[in-house]
């Protein structure tokens, strides 16, 4: 941990030995090249696609295997599988991007304040974490994903409000993660010669947390977002593979899955599950190829 | 390092590959018809006598009056018998606890003549007093083995019967035991239905002394089921298996079968697996797409179960769009009706402007036509009713499979991608089945909703009073048609067969025009069986014995 | 060690109390009506309200939850809805089948994991190193629902080698004594049945597994690994001891605490793992049953079964921990 709570002078030296060792790994880039290649080609999809996901739709290619046409067949609606493949990838990263956004941030804050402050908030903080990773993890976003939420107007013009409740359920399922990680990084940092320091100038609570413990934390926490991404992205497919999450004609990857499954041809018509399910892996690979590579740059002396 | 990570770097690309060809190559092979199945691992059952039915789920429970879903019944026809039954494979009746029946001349008594020397599977004697408790307790809400203190309520006769004892509603005023071996039923108003509607797969005759040992407990995993029919109850291991054993006394004489176990498997596909490793006999509720799969395997039959069904799009006049008939009517005619059917059921259904099943064709109107499928005309009449521009439309489709819409997802697409061409704004959108149920009678009600019906018994009763009677619109705001309601009352009431029919004709016509719940399909569900079973005839009222059937 | 143990216990409490204010809280907070579950489509308004109020659906929240608690703490979980069938009498005869597949999936990537850690460890950047890496990395990538799908299609649709689905084969008589198909197979000497239930059981097992499998295998490189370069390790190699006898005797011993820890973590997200599993697999245990009582609203068994499995969960991450402090005579009990 000591290249990252060591004063800013060094920092940047050893940022950059950070990247030099984050090139030499071949994991890392092959993560890393995986994961632009994977964010392109989502951000790409409505210029690049070779059919309307919503609207190409031809009743009498249903079920098609793959072929010249269709590269990857076609579903149950006699719609093109890759065309789907691609813009599910796109809802997919979306999704997991947005609620690990939304698990780092509650995480960070709740993790601050229950190692900063201690006593009584740690107590509250450490309970309700204890709580959330008593859950199997997989109930507890279905248990949130089933309600219904009402969001304001502002929010579902910007979000489909189907995935805005997939958002969350998997953001909070990430809640405890960043809340452990953060308050366990704040109880060594806090201690710290440099934060001592500050603190004995005077210095308030918030600007001392946000200004000299938060910035030092930050390298776990890029580390631990990029690998939750991939965690994220497994369990917003689960999600739409119970059914709850992306409605029609929305492609999501996961309720591409469930749809071969439950209309019995997942077993005959094996294209329909193949490829999503690919799809999910690859992307879930990448992010882990990623992670993986950050932290063994960052941290050098970590092992996993 | 540097060497390290190639090796990575090419172990985890060989894999990939391996992966992806390894399988993709069995992608390819799907399509090609196998024909060696049948060897499976654990045992082929051709070795032992027992019948395997390849179940969708556990039953709620295995009593009788209490349920309504296909799972519980199918168990309890093989374990009870009806007062009376239907013929193998149509909805004609046929004697079974009662060997013959008649109504009083005022229509008001149905009498019946009860099979005698019958036992229980406990030893109970079979007779008029075992009927009495059995309809009681369903019908008298004071019943002391009616049990509704623990919550139990035999909504199905409600829905059937009008009412429970001392409800204003209430079809039935007696149960009367003249001997023992006769029942009289004696009921308010005339009901040519009865006899049709008690031998219902609802109202298999339990044994009073069962009931009585087991209370409240009677029929859950755990107790003992008792009634008289082809199979004795032996055991119920939830979430995997019920196991029958053959009712050696049955009066019918003993089945062909020494056992049958219903096995439970949730998924279709899993079913056909299943099938196809010889795991199970047969099963039903097959998706249509799975039908391509199921010919290829020479070891497998399809079976079809004679159509009984409709399939309906529902749309709500309580949403002021919809409120017009012609906007109704133009949905129905944007509707590409017989291309979607043609495409989601492989060749398994009819689509027709018929709201009753063909089989029940003697109370149609023959000349009754259909909605052409239309789009320019449609949105011309949208445009005469005032919606040139369309208006948004929020569409409901079913969260699971049932025999009138196997697939009601893509099914819902389709209608979609239909009426966003003739400009109406369509937002798909569904819940669990339990809400989906229960909200479409919360007013206003849905706006537009797939649901379908499955006859309970073969009287034209059972599809129009309950959809379009008093009482059966409180999912489209309460419509209601004075001269509709007055034709299904009156129907219901005739004993005489051509005026009945001529009745229901009248009334069809009216429900046509007015396009409520638009009838997009009847069905031929799908079941399979392997190719050694034989003596299976489905019914088309959804769940029938197992007699008759036995493996070569 | 028994104050630590009853200390311990003791912080259980409130997190345990939490949960079942939480799953009671979500399960009012979830749109529906259990009455209408019970009902059935044909019912009545009045036939749902007379039975909301008798199922105790029209108190006030807070009393519902005493009541909720007040049975649970007596071990009254209730009834299912649907079936009728009490929670207990349901968790007592689906327990053991998650608990055989969980240990059973635990087992394999034991197996497998281990060992291919070790080895991946000692040969350091070896091909052996390499595939298990790779492997355990898109181990971990994968959809568990999505391998047990391809599983099912490769081994039992088309090589016809293994059931698709099911626990026991019909034709096998066995009758169960603790509800453990293999503990009661080798009771009664019926091999027939013992290898009946072990095909049924390999596939849902490998598909549980996987992810243990994959953790497990990068744990055990890792911990080695960081063994292997201790001083101690170098001594003894320097000692002259042979290599393997260094590896199993020294180096394996330290290596093992950690790999513990993750056992027993894994074994409680196996829970999880599941509930999809167990339903592809039409497997007769706790997670298709909660999974179905999700479907149809049934309260009884989400609520019974989730705060069932969550305590599980709980009580296994205590046994790890008071484990862990067997293992590692650092820890201080305070």
């Amino acid at each position: 941990m000591d290249s990252v709570s060591t004063p800013p002078v060094t920092q940047q030296s050893s940022l950059r030995k950070a990247s030099q060792r984050f090139f030499k790994s071949i994991s890392a880039r092959i993560g890393l090249i995986l994961t632009v290649l994977i964010i392109v080609l989502a951000l790409l999809a409505p210029i690049l696609r070779p059919y309307d996901p919503a609207t190409a739709r031809d009743f009498a290619a249903r079920l098609q295997p793959p072929g010249a046409v269709h590269l990857l067949g076609t579903d149950g609606l006699g719609r093109d599988m890759l065309t789907l493949i691609w813009y599910g990838t796109r809802i997919s990263l979306l999704v997991s991007v947005l609620s690990v956004g939304l698990g780092l941030i509650t995480g960070t804050l709740m993790g601050l304040v229950a190692g900063y402050f201690r006593g009584w908030w740690e107590t509250i903080i450490g309970w309700f974490t204890d709580i959330l990773l008593a859950f199997p993890s997989i109930l507890l976003a279905i248990a949130i994903a089933s309600i219904d939420l009402n969001f304001p107007p502002l929010f579902t013009a910007v979000f489909n409000p189907d995935l805005l409740n997939v958002m969350i359920a998997v953001g909070i399922v990430q809640v405890p993660i960043f809340t452990r990680l953060t308050r366990s990084m704040v109880l060594s940092l806090r201690e710290q010669g440099f934060v001592q320091t500050v603190r004995a100038f005077g210095a308030k609570p918030g600007r001392i947390i946000f200004l000299h413990i938060l910035p030092s934390s930050l390298a776990p926490l890029v580390v631990q977002a990029t690998l939750s991404i991939g965690t994220a992205t497994l369990e917003a497919a689960g999600l739409g593979f119970l059914g709850l999450g992306a409605k029609p004609p929305t492609p999501e990857l996961g309720t591409m899955l469930s749809d071969s499954f439950n209309n019995g041809y997942a077993l005959s018509k094996s294209w329909t599950i193949l490829f999503p399910g690919l799809m999910i892996t690859l992307i879930v690979l990448a992010f882990n190829l990623l992670g993986d590579g950050l932290r063994d740059s960052l941290d050098p002396r970590s092992n996993r | 390092m540097i060497r390290r990570l190639k090796r990575w770097q090419a172990a985890l690309c060989v894999l990939v590959a391996i992966l992806t060809v390894t399988l993709s190559n069995c992608a390819q092979q799907a399509p090609t018809p196998s024909t060696e199945g049948g060897n499976s691992p654990s045992g082929s059952p051709a070795e032992s006598t027992a019948l395997v039915f390849g179940s969708p789920g556990d039953p709620k429970s295995l009593e009788p009056g209490n349920v309504e879903d296909g799972n519980s019944l199918y168990v309890q026809q093989q374990i009870y018998d009806r007062i009376v039954d239907y013929k193998d494979g149509s909805t004609e009746l046929e004697p079974a606890l009662a060997t013959e029946w008649s109504a009083s001349d005022d229509n008001l008594t149905w009498t019946f003549k009860l099979r005698e020397g019958v036992k229980f599977h406990d030893g109970t004697e079979f007779n008029a007093e075992a009927i009495k408790v059995n309809f009681e307790r369903w019908w008298d809400p004071n019943h002391p083995l009616g049990f509704r203190d623990a919550g139990k309520t035999y909504a199905i006769w409600e829905g059937l019967f009008g009412g429970y004892k001392g409800d204003e509603d209430s079809l039935l005023q007696a149960v009367n035991t003249p001997d023992e071996y006769t029942v009289e039923f004696v009921l308010k108003q005339p009901f040519a239905a009865f006899p049709a509607a008690i031998g219902s797969a609802y109202f298999g005759i339990a044994s009073p002394t069962a009931i009585e040992q087991a209370g409240a407990d009677y029929g859950i995993a755990g107790s003992q089921a008792i009634g008289t029919g082809p199979f004795k109850f032996v055991e119920w291991r939830t979430g995997d298996r019920i196991v029958l054993e053959a009712n050696p006394d049955y009066w019918n004489g003993a089945p062909k079968s020494q056992e049958v176990v219903f096995r439970f498997i949730t998924e279709p596909a899993s079913r056909l697996a299943e099938l196809r490793a010889a795991s199970i006999d047969f099963t039903v509720d097959i998706a249509p797409d799975q039908l391509s799969e199921l010919q290829s395997d020479a070891n497998l039959k399809e079976v079809r179960r004679p159509p009984f069904n409709v399939g309906y799009l529902a749309l709500n006049p309580s949403y002021e769009p919809l409120a017009k008939k012609e906007v109704r009517q133009a949905i129905a005619m944007a509707l590409n009706r017989k291309q979607i059917v043609d495409s989601f059921w492989s060749g398994l259904a009819t689509s027709d402007g018929q709201f009753m099943p063909s089989s029940l064709k003697q109370y149609q109107d023959a000349n009754l036509g259909d909605y052409e499928y239309n789009p320019d005309q449609a949105k011309q009449m949208l445009a005469d009713a005032g919606y040139p521009n369309g208006f948004p439309l929020e569409l409901w489709y079913m969260p699971v499979s049932r025999p009138y819409f196997p697939t009601p997802k893509p099914i819902a697409e389709a209608f979609a991608a239909d009426l966003q061409a003739v400009g109406i704004q369509v937002t798909l959108n569904t819940k669990d089945w339990a809400a989906y149920l229960d909200d479409r009678y919360k007013p206003p009600g849905y706006q537009a909703f797939m649901l379908g019906w499955t006859g309970d018994y073969g009287d034209p009763d059972n599809f129009m009073y309950y959809h379009f009677g008093p009482g059966g619109t409180k999912d489209l705001g309460n419509w209601e048609n004075p001269e509709v309601f007055r034709l299904l009352e009156e129907a219901r009431q005739e004993s005489e067969e051509s005026e009945r029919a001529k009745l229901y004709a009248q009334a069809e016509k009216i429900i046509f025009d007015e396009a409520l719940r638009v009838p997009i399909v009847h069905s031929e569900p799908l079941l399979a069986q392997r190719a050694n079973l034989i003596g299976w005839t489905p019914s088309p009222l959804s769940t029938e014995s197992f007699e008759t059937v036995s493996k070569s | 060690m028994l104050r630590y143990i009853a200390k311990r216990l003791l912080d259980l409490l409130p997190v345990i109390l939490g949960i079942t204010i939480l799953v009671f809280l979500f399960l009012k907070l979830i749109p529906g009506n259990p009455a209408i579950v019970l009902l059935g489509p044909r019912a009545t308004p009045d036939q749902i309200a007379s039975l909301s109020k008798q199922l105790g659906l029209d108190q006030p929240l807070p009393l519902q939850y005493l009541a909720f608690i007040s049975k649970l703490v007596r071990f009254d979980l209730g009834k299912s809805i649907i079936s009728g069938i009490p929670i207990w009498q349901e968790i007592k005869t689906r327990f053991p089948a998650t608990i055989e597949l969980s240990v059973a999936a635990m087992l394999i990537s034991m197996v497998l994991g281990i060992p291919a850690g070790i080895i991946a460890a000692v040969k350091k950047n070896g091909w052996v190193d390499n595939i298990a890496m790779s492997t355990s990395l898109l181990g971990v990538s994968m959809p568990v629902y999505w391998l047990g799908l391809l599983l099912i299609y490769l081994f039992a649709v088309n090589l016809h080698w293994l059931p698709p689905s099911g626990r026991l084969g019909i034709n096998v008589d066995l009758q169960p004594i603790t509800g453990f198909y293999i503990l009661d197979s080798i009771l009664t000497l019926n091999f027939r049945a013992l290898g009946d239930v072990l095909a049924h059981l390999i596939l849902p097992a490998l598909t549980v597994g996987t992810i243990p499998l994959a953790i497990l295998a990068r744990i055990t490189r890792s911990a080695m690994l960081e063994v292997l370069s201790q001083d101690y390790i170098r001594t003894a190699r320097a000692k002259g001891l042979l290599e393997r006898w260094v590896i199993m005797k020294h180096a394996l011993k330290n290596a093992l605490l950690p790999v513990v820890t993750i056992i027993g973590l894994q074994f409680g997200t196996l829970l999880s793992g599941a509930i999809l599993t167990e339903t592809i697999f039409s497997w007769p245990g706790i997670g298709s049953w909660i999974y179905n009582g999700i479907l149809t609203r049934d309260y009884p068994v989400v609520q019974g079964g989730v705060v069932f499995v969550a305590i599980v969960f709980v009580l296994i991450n205590l046994l790890v921990d008071i484990s862990y402090a067997f293992l590692d005579p650092r820890i201080q009990y305070k």
